[in-house]
């Protein structure tokens, strides 16, 4: 008994000791970071090679190497940061962004000479995986902030994912280029994060628009729609933009379905489907269910006008007409990179690709290109408008505001769907837009909103026995 | 008000569903019954019977559903292969020595599926099986009539087995009483390694007919795992008889939820039909013998 | 002769304690305050006290539960949806979920008990809970992502732009848990639920209330959950329905069976350890080959349990035993 009640007090005291430390502890830290000019926190560096050398100016972001006598600084090499998921359940797009990133920076070192404005500085990636969940996320993205400090980071490609990554970029102003597509993630009244990809609502816009354009086209008449989409975030804010852009050309949506993505059995939704008897069905799928889908409309005998899909990752990447084979034949699917783009770089970029990993680059490899050249353009400008301290987040921030692509005038505008590329002050590109893919004898081939030359978009869908 | 033909054709939809479903389980229960073993990677087996189908069928260009010609035997070997590895040692221990060692076993086959093939689904891009049926307001995918036919016809044959022969009369001996069967000069080890040779083969079985309409990825196990087991308990250990009427109740109630109230609430109505099944009838819908 | 609990019985387990809070609580210092590490150590200890927790109803009363997750996700989103929809302090959101979690362990283990559902199929209610949960948190919030409100520093809403409030306030719920482990195995409910632990039928023919013990287990260990999800969901900032996940349960579980079940020493190894590991493994490999960590996870759970089921507390007692021989030896 007085073993126990020794072992309770002493719990107790133990336990008032740590929760004074901690408070204690935290004001003192609190106090401290108030007063101090610039909150750097003591992080220890980790790498070896560095050779640890301050800035003169109150730059937070020490960049490698920079001589402390000149009061301009020597860049050499400028670190860039990227968070993608390389394991679990996501690997699929982390891999493929990984392979995109690596090779953007290998042409901008090689073939365009680094970055020109600050002396030909080199690029240089330290890549992190960031797993599947929001912790190991934030895991990742403190990782490479206590190890590098990088001034820009690229990723994380899911949104929850990348929702924890922005938290620690805020708090560090790191600049984060956003490969994920949630509206949400630019609605936050972040500072440092751009995205130039479009963003989720736009992928189920183009989709709509693209089925009411080639109505109007053939001049069929589209009446009603079922909306369907996995229950992912990223899947609902995809539908909810199809959703809105099909009641405002006035078409009746009998219903919005939502299903979670590893169903075992797609029977009982196409049912309800076939019941509901749409003109068109527009899919948000991921890819597990698109396979399921497309086989079990096929197998069902389902034959509406047209079936859409949206969001960039299901029907028309290569895995997924691999696995249904026929099936996918005439699906289309929105896309925030255009592989067929007939511009100087972009066909440049796809063959290199092509030749150093053996496939076509898809969406997750696409957003990287153009999202990594963009990261050197915004580079060179904050070179130009401030020679002094172009790595300060905030004079990077400013030079991406400041940044007006197009075709003529830059890399990362051929590389683009749209072409034009312009910020928004919450991050987002006034100028997104998407591709649209459809299955064409096999190949997934870009039909709208400029079709690949001498190609036709197949709709509505042949085997459609019409009203 | 809700159209009788497409009422029809929910239930059409659970029942073949339901089938599949009791294959799936059909291994799952043979096992539990016979060695009282508790294995969490019934899925898994699944899964990798769902791998294999497509690496032979893509290879030999041949159909998947006649894959099972070469898979079947394969899992049965496997099964055994397991067994005396990993199955055996464990025999009588702890259940919860049992779980542990059966969901390495889970992570196991999982990560190097994943490790493999990556997380890209895979999938038999044609098959015979991909005309639908049509009478009159209702259609029947023939894949799905097919998976339902052939699961129906394996669980009879399975209930042969199981009654008509002698390795079923010895199996059956073994569930009721080990040491009296091992007493009455049935060789315990023997039934027991063919037991769940043929439960692993089973998996493969019914892969193979998953993979005319579906997919093969590393998580397929995580879908078939946890719905094997509740068949198993709401069947009780009912044998044969008791697999299929659960799996049907589960197939059915999949669909008309899915159907009439929410595609995303699947699981809602699986589980919950569960655990009420659990606590009002704790010994299964069929009761143990 | 050595005692055979040597290391958590008697007055040694007020040392063993006070060497853990102290090395805990110097642990963000040796780190240097990385916020990688410190973030990490964060982690380690918030599934070594969800493996402590679990003890209570799978080490001591042997019932595999696998709900471990959906508990911690339930007290997590009612401490999270306060804070973010009501700007309400966890610090009121952590017992409420405490509560709300504990309310939800006795509608759901009244009736598991009372009908007597045991063994494998305990393990399997408990698992279906967590995907029920899931399923209906979906049905109220839809796929939506709740984000938790930022400030640099602010003990009204937990939120810090640093790890180590968080990380501090996790320690103090790991020695409460520590200490509540100790407390009930040399207690008449620890000895009862040991009891009922090692043979359920014997325990109530000894005339022990069985129902009445295992739900108190269960009571005591949703609450700890359910308080801690407070934190959980500061810690990731994100409320959204993919928190209730079954697969964690598991792993928890798995944790709770190496460490060698009841053996608190050996559970606390067990999590820091896997933990740990799997961490480093993950960052390691797992760029280059997808799932590797969890693969060795994996074959590591088979080697464990069929070579040395007594799990980590038998390698424990191993040392202690060559240890002490030594001491006599030498």
């Amino acid at each position: 008994m007085k073993v126990r009640r020794a072992i309770s007090t002493a719990v107790a005291v133990i336990i008032a000791v740590i929760i004074t430390a901690a408070v204690v502890g935290g004001i003192a830290y609190y106090a401290a970071l108030v007063t101090a000019p610039a909150p750097t926190p003591v992080t220890k560096t980790v790498t070896v090679t560095q050779t640890v050398t301050k800035t003169v100016t109150a730059s937070p972001s020490p960049s490698p190497t920079t001589t402390p006598t000149k009061p301009k600084p020597v860049i050499k090499e400028v670190l860039i940061g990227l968070v993608e998921p390389l394991t679990g359940a996501h690997a699929v797009f982390g891999q493929e962004a990984k392979m995109a990133a690596e090779l953007m920076v290998d042409i901008i070192n090689k073939e365009l000479g680094g970055i020109k404005s600050l002396g030909g500085a080199k690029l240089k990636l330290v890549v992190e995986d960031c797993g599947e969940s929001p912790e190991t996320g934030k895991l990742a993205a403190e990782k490479l902030v206590s190890q590098y400090h990088p001034p820009i980071m690229v990723g994380a490609y899911i949104s929850r994912i990348t929702a924890g990554v922005a938290e620690v970029t805020e708090r560090e102003k790191v600049i984060l280029v956003m490969d994920a597509l949630v509206d949400e993630l630019t609605e936050k009244g972040w500072k440092y994060v751009f995205r130039v990809a479009p963003k989720a609502s736009a992928h189920g816009k183009s989709a709509a628009d693209f089925v009411i354009d080639m109505a109007k086209k053939k001049g069929v008449k589209v009446e009603s729609a079922v909306v369907m989409n996995e229950d992912s975030i990223f899947g609902r804010y995809v539908a909810n933009g199809a959703v809105i852009e099909l009641k405002k050309a006035g078409i009746k949506i009998l219903d919005h379905l939502e299903y979670p993505y590893d169903i075992s059995d797609a029977t009982p939704l196409v049912s309800k489907v076939k019941e509901l008897n749409p003109d068109i069905v527009i899919s948000v799928p991921y890819f597990h269910d698109g396979v399921l889908i497309a086989k079990t409309v096929a197998q069902m005998g389902f034959k509406p006008m047209f079936i859409a899909g949206a969001g960039a990752c299901g029907y028309t990447d290569p895995d997924s007409i691999k696995a249904a084979g026929k099936a996918v034949e005439w699906y289309t699917n929105t896309y925030s990179y255009n592989p067929a783009r007939p511009t100087e770089w972009n066909k440049k970029v796809v063959s290199m690709f092509k030749e150093r990993y053996g496939k076509l680059p898809t969406e997750a490899g696409g957003i990287i290109f153009y999202s990594m050249m963009v990261v050197k353009e915004a580079l060179e400008k904050a070179g130009e408008m401030f020679p002094d301290d172009p790595l300060n987040p905030d004079h990077l921030r400013e030079a991406f505001l400041a940044l007006d692509l197009n075709d003529k005038n830059s890399i990362a505008a051929q590389l683009y769907p749209t072409g034009r590329i312009k910020f928004a002050p919450n991050g987002d590109n006034v100028y997104a837009g998407t591709a649209v893919l459809q299955v064409i004898k096999g190949e997934p081939r870009v039909v709208w909103p400029d079709a690949e030359p001498g190609l036709e978009p197949i709709f509505p869908r042949p085997d459609w026995p019409g009203k | 008000m809700i159209d009788p033909a497409y009422v029809t054709q929910i239930l059409i939809n659970g029942v073949l569903m339901g089938l599949l479903y009791s294959l799936v389980a059909l291994g799952l229960a043979l096992i539990f019954g016979v060695m009282d073993i508790i294995n969490f990677a019934h899925g898994d087996f699944v899964m990798l019977g769902a791998y294999l189908t497509f690496l032979i069928a893509t290879y030999f260009l041949i159909d998947p559903t006649v894959t099972i010609a070469l898979t079947v035997p394969l899992f049965f070997l496997l099964g055994i292969a397991v067994y005396k590895a990993i199955i055996k040692p464990v025999l009588g221990a702890e259940p919860l020595i049992q779980i542990a060692v059966t969901v390495g076993l889970l992570m196991f086959l999982r990560n190097l599926a994943l490790a493999i093939f990556h997380a890209e689904p895979r999938g038999v891009p044609y098959t015979v099986f991909s005309t639908p049926i049509t009478i009159g307001p209702i259609t029947i995918p023939l894949s799905r009539a097919a998976a339902g036919a052939v699961s129906l016809a394996v669980l009879y044959i399975v209930h042969l087995l199981l009654t008509r022969t002698r390795w079923g009369i010895a199996v059956r001996a073994t569930a009721d009483d080990r040491e009296a069967a091992a007493l009455m000069g049935i060789n315990v080890e023997r039934v027991y390694y063919t037991t769940f040779g043929l439960g692993t083969a089973l998996t493969a079985l019914a892969a193979a007919l998953i993979m005319t309409f579906s997919r093969a990825d590393p998580y397929l196990g995580l879908l078939y795992g946890l719905l094997s087991w509740v068949i198993v308990a709401m069947g009780g250990l009912g044998g044969v008889v008791g697999v299929l009427a659960s799996g049907l109740i589960l197939g059915i109630i999949e669909s008309f939820g899915m159907s009439l109230i929410s595609a995303g609430a699947r699981e809602l109505f699986l589980y919950v039909t569960f655990l009420v099944v659990l606590w009002v009838r704790p010994r299964g819908l069929f009761g143990r013998r | 002769m050595v005692k055979p609990v040597a290391l958590l019985g008697g007055k040694s387990a007020l040392y063993s304690i006070i060497a853990i809070a102290i090395a805990l609580a110097l642990i963000p210092l040796v780190l240097g305050y990385n916020m990688y590490y410190v973030y990490l150590a964060a982690q380690v200890v918030l599934v070594t006290i969800m493996v402590l927790a679990w003890n209570i109803i799978g080490g001591y009363a042997g019932q595999l539960d696998l709900a471990s997750s959906g508990y911690m996700a339930l007290g997590g989103a009612v401490s999270g949806l306060l804070l973010a929809f009501y700007n309400v302090t966890p610090w009121l959101g952590m017992p409420l979920g405490a509560l709300t979690a504990a309310g939800l362990a006795f509608l759901m283990g009244y009736p598991t008990f009372r009908f007597g559902v045991k063994e494998v199929w305990y393990a399997l209610s408990t698992a279906a809970l967590v995907v029920i949960l899931q399923r209906v948190f979906w049905l109220i919030y839809g796929s939506t992502e709740i984000y938790m409100p930022i400030h640099r520093w602010s003990w009204y809403h937990l939120r810090f732009s640093r790890y180590e409030p968080l990380y501090y306030m996790l320690v103090v719920i790991l020695l409460v848990t520590l200490w509540l482990n100790i407390r009930i195995k040399n207690s008449k409910l620890g000895y009862y639920l040991t009891a009922i632990g090692e043979d359920e039928l014997a325990a109530e023919a000894l005339g022990i209330d069985t129902r009445r013990y295992k739900l108190y287990a269960l009571l005591i260990y949703a609450s700890i959950l359910g308080f801690v999800g407070g934190i959980y969901v500061n810690l990731t900032s994100i409320v959204s329905f993919r928190m209730f996940d079954p697969w964690l349960g598991i792993v928890v579980a798995v944790m709770g069976i190496i460490g060698g079940l009841g053996s608190i020493a050996g559970v606390f190894m067990a999590a820091v350890i896997l933990r740990t590991l799997e961490e480093y493994l993950r960052s390691m490999f797992g760029a280059t080959i997808p799932g590797i960590h969890l693969l060795i996870y994996g074959l590591l759970l088979i080697v464990v349990g069929v070579l040395k089921p007594e799990g980590f507390a038998g390698f424990l007692k191993y040392f202690r035993r060559r240890l002490a021989r030594g001491g006599s030896g030498g």
